[in-house]
């Protein structure tokens, strides 16, 4: 492949490499784990960008790959399975309006998105990224009414997840 | 759901908060080998197609040898034997193609349930091909084991002095039985063995698969 292309692609991965860390942040506990899938998804995105022509932004083309390649392609280390248990990352940020009981709520959340199985972090994943429910249904392969209704019924497990007795 | 909306707004606030990967490194990454499931589909698919053509060559080997051809042709069978191997290679070539044009439409940006359904499909190509080889397998030391067995016997009989030599009905039942059941249990083990390997491989594969198809039922 020439160099011109290497170039091309390195600068857009570079730029839009956020995309990448947050689908690693969903799908890896760990970061050993979230370096690996980095790795992977930055590989089959550099094998398909050949085909890739520019129809759609470069954004657009990387979140499908990358999210492919976590849902299907890659690989879970046992490492990275031991180890779903989500205790409170660095990222918290502790601002003024810091918040105790928001912070705890977060912890939970961020731990029953965990729970979640793939397909359902992916709808989540997307849900966060303000994807319209036409890109959500392109994107998995499903119609668009179902994506609906399988991200409301993903917010009836989420707060069963988050408040199991239902009180 | 404010859970939810509360954790979007984390969301957001921490979408640039990841240390950064240089272009250096991207460099280094993309010279990186894969290790994808798809690639370790690719090895295996590749190992079991590659196994099926060497067998295949090796006992046509023996048609090289004189002896063999000499006892092939007294047996009277030279005829299905030289037709039983070209369908074996027709058969093999066949699932071969068929394997590499299923794995050229593997494309990791079709959506979610494409993809997953071409990896699969690409995977029935091998499994028929692993059924193909074993029922063949199956049938094959049926037949000429069972051939074999009846002729050796006649053979050791008539040594005896005996003039018109038969098989007693019961001895040819519990032959066959015998045959049948060594024959399954070998290639039940096989089976197992394939079902085993690709259960490792595939069971996520599927599990994603099955979810998808059930959002849209």
């Amino acid at each position: 492949m020439s160099e011109s292309l290497e170039h091309s692609f390195v600068k857009q991965l570079q730029a839009n490499q956020n995309i990448i860390h947050k689908i690693c942040r969903l799908y890896t506990a760990g970061e050993d784990a979230h370096k690996d899938l980095f790795q992977e998804i930055t590989i089959q995105l550099w094998k398909a960008f050949p085909k890739f022509r520019g129809d759609s932004k470069f954004s657009t083309w990387a979140y499908r790959v990358a999210l492919n390649t976590a849902i299907t392609l890659y690989r879970k280390s046992k490492r990275s399975i031991a180890t779903v248990e989500y205790e409170g990352r660095q990222h918290f940020t502790h601002d003024i309006e810091y918040n105790y009981e928001e912070e705890e709520q977060l912890k939970l959340m961020y731990k029953a998105v965990y729970q979640l199985n793939d397909i359902e972090k992916a709808l989540v994943f997307m849900y966060l990224e303000d994807k319209d429910y036409t890109e959500i249904s392109e994107t998995l392969g499903i119609s668009e009414v179902n994506a609906r209704v399988k991200m409301n019924r993903i917010k009836g497990k989420l707060k069963k997840i988050l408040n199991p007795l239902g009180v | 759901m404010k859970e939810l909306d509360l954790l979007k707004k984390d969301w957001k606030k921490n979408s640039d908060s990841f240390e950064q990967v240089s272009e250096k490194e991207i460099y280094k990454m993309i010279h990186k080998r894969s290790s994808s499931i798809v690639k370790w589909i690719f090895i295996v698919s590749i190992l079991e197609l590659g196994l099926g053509l060497v067998l295949g060559l090796i006992i046509s080997f023996t048609k090289y040898d004189e002896k063999n051809v000499e006892m092939i042709k007294n047996l009277g069978i030279y005829g299905y034997y030289i037709t039983a191997s070209v369908i074996l290679y027709a058969v093999i070539f066949y699932f071969i193609y068929k394997f590499y044009s299923m794995y050229r439409k593997i494309a990791v940006d079709d959506n979610t349930k494409k993809l997953l359904s071409t990896i699969l499909k690409t995977r029935t190509v091998v499994k028929q091909y692993i059924a193909f080889n074993l029922t063949s397998f199956a049938l094959l030391s049926i037949v000429f084991g069972g051939y074999l067995f009846y002729e050796g016997y006649l053979l050791g009989v008539s040594k005896n002095g005996t003039t018109h030599p038969e098989m007693p009905l019961n001895i040819a039942l519990i032959s066959l039985v015998v045959l049948v059941l060594a024959t399954a249990v070998l290639t039940f083990a096989f089976w197992l063995l394939y079902k085993l390997i690709y259960g490792i491989l595939l069971k996520r594969l599927q599990k994603n698969f099955e979810e998808l198809k059930k959002i849209d039922l």
